[in-house]
C-alpha cells in the first residue's frame, strides 16, 4: 500500500499537469483528501447509489463497469495511478450511479467529497479551473473511445490500451480486457497470441 | 483442536488468495500456450494441467460453499475450531507440513488435450469468487455449516477446514506449476 504523503506527492503531480495552483490554493485543495484502501474485487461504488466521492488513484487498477444482465457487462474505463476514479458522472450530477466502481487488485486511494469540493470550486476561481479542464480532458477521453469502439477493429483497440496502458497485462485478468475491447475472452487469448507488442 | 479467532483466520485465508491470484497473473497469464501444456522434466504435471486439477476441487467446493453460505443464517460467532478430520485434511494439502506424494483420485486426473487459457481464465474467475466466500465467512458460523468432501457426500465437512484445505491444495499445485515454469527457464 502506498503512504499517503507520496500519494499526496503524486496528486500534486497530475493537478500541475492539468493546471497548476497557486500555492495557497493547492494548499486548501491538497486538506480535502484522505486516504483510502480496498482490497481486489471490493465494490466502491455500486450502480444505484449515488457517487459521494472523487477518487484519486495511488496504487492499483479499477474499473468501472455496467452490468445489465449476464450479457450485459460493459467495461467503461480502466483507473489506476495517478489518475482520478469514481463514477464521475453521477459524482457531478449527484444523481444515481447506472455503474459500478470495483477494485481489480488491491488498491490505495485517496478520496474527498462532493461537498468539499462544491466549497473549494464556490471559494477559488484557480480550483473551480482546475476541475473543470479535468473534466473536459475526461470528456476528450471519452469521445476518443467512442470512436475506437465504433472502428477499430479488436487487433486496433488492443494494440491502443497497450500503448495507453502497457503494464495491465501483468496485473489484470484477462476476462477484463476483453470486455474493455468489446471481444470475448476466447477471441482476447488468440489474440494475444498472435499480436507482437 | 486449537480453537482460532474466525476473523484473523479468514484475513489470512484471503492474503493466500490473494498471493495466488497475483502469482497466476503476473507469472502464468501471459505465456504462450506452448509453455503452459509443456511437462515438467521429471514427467510431472504441466502448468495447465496443476491448475486444471484444482479447478475440478473448485468445481465441487465452490458450488457447495455457495449454496450453504446462501442458506446459512448470519451468526457473529467468533471462534472456530478445526475437526480433527478436517485438520489432518488441511495438514495433508499444506506443501510445508505434508510431504507425502499422492496418487490423484481417478476423476480428479488431469486431461491431457487441455485449453490452456481457458484453465487459467477459470482458476482466475474460481479464486476472484472464493475472495467473495471468505468475506461473507467473516458473517457466518464456520463451525456449524457444513460440506460434504468431494468424493462422498456421506462425509462433511466445518467450512472453516474446507476453506483452509482447499487454499492449502491450491498453494501446493502453484508451487509445483511456478517449480515447472522455473525448469523452463521462463
Amino acid at each position: 500500500m502506498v503512504d499517503v504523503s507520496v500519494s499526496i506527492l503524486l496528486l500534486r503531480n497530475l493537478t500541475n499537469s492539468i493546471y497548476p495552483l497557486p500555492e495557497k490554493d493547492w494548499i486548501s485543495f491538497s486538506s480535502i483528501w484522505k486516504p483510502f484502501e480496498a482490497k481486489r474485487k471490493e465494490t466502491i461504488t455500486a450502480s444505484g447509489q449515488v457517487e459521494k466521492f472523487l477518487y484519486f488513484v495511488a496504487n492499483g487498477v479499477q474499473r468501472v463497469f455496467y452490468q445489465g444482465d449476464e450479457q450485459h457487462e460493459a467495461t467503461l474505463v480502466f483507473t489506476y495511478a495517478p489518475s482520478f476514479g469514481g463514477v464521475l458522472d453521477s459524482f457531478l450530477l449527484q444523481l444515481p450511479s447506472r455503474y459500478f466502481y470495483e477494485t481489480l487488485t488491491p488498491s490505495t486511494f485517496l478520496r474527498t467529497t462532493s461537498e468539499e469540493v462544491q466549497q473549494l470550486m464556490s471559494e477559488s476561481q484557480a480550483i473551480q479551473r482546475l476541475i473543470q479542464i479535468g473534466i473536459n480532458h475526461s470528456l476528450a477521453g471519452l469521445m476518443e473511445r467512442m470512436t475506437e469502439l465504433q472502428c477499430f477493429s479488436s487487433e486496433e483497440k488492443f494494440k491502443k490500451l497497450m500503448t495507453r496502458s502497457p503494464h495491465i497485462l501483468q496485473l489484470v485478468p484477462h476476462k477484463y480486457l476483453a470486455n474493455y475491447i468489446g471481444i470475448d475472452a476466447t477471441n482476447f487469448s488468440k489474440l494475444i497470441n498472435s499480436v507482437k507488442i | 483442536m486449537k480453537p482460532t479467532e474466525k476473523k484473523a483466520l479468514l484475513n489470512s485465508l484471503e492474503e493466500k488468495v490473494e498471493r495466488h491470484l497475483k502469482a497466476v497473473i503476473t507469472e502464468f497469464q501471459n505465456l504462450p500456450a506452448s509453455a503452459l501444456l509443456k511437462t515438467s522434466p521429471d514427467g510431472g504435471w504441466s502448468i495447465a494441467q496443476c491448475l486444471d486439477h484444482l479447478n475440478g476441487y473448485g468445481d465441487h467446493y465452490l458450488r457447495e460453499i455457495k449454496e450453504r453460505i446462501d442458506k446459512s443464517e448470519n451468526d457473529e460467532q467468533p471462534i472456530f475450531k478445526s475437526s480433527w478430520l478436517g485438520q489432518y485434511f488441511t495438514e495433508m494439502m499444506d506443501p510445508d507440513s505434508g510431504k507425502r506424494k499422492f496418487t490423484t483420485f481417478k476423476n480428479h486426473i488431469p486431461k491431457k488435450d487441455l485449453d490452456p487459457n481457458k484453465v487459467i481464465a477459470e482458476f482466475i474467475h474460481q479464486q476472484e469468487d472464493l475472495l467473495g466466500y471468505l468475506r461473507k465467512g467473516k458473517s457466518k458460523n464456520l463451525n456449524s455449516i457444513r460440506i460434504p468432501i468431494s468424493i462422498t457426500k456421506w462425509i462433511r465437512l466445518k467450512l472453516g477446514d474446507v476453506f483452509q484445505f482447499v487454499i492449502a491444495h491450491n498453494e501446493r499445485h502453484i508451487r509445483q506449476a511456478m517449480r515447472n515454469k522455473t525448469a523452463q527457464g521462463n
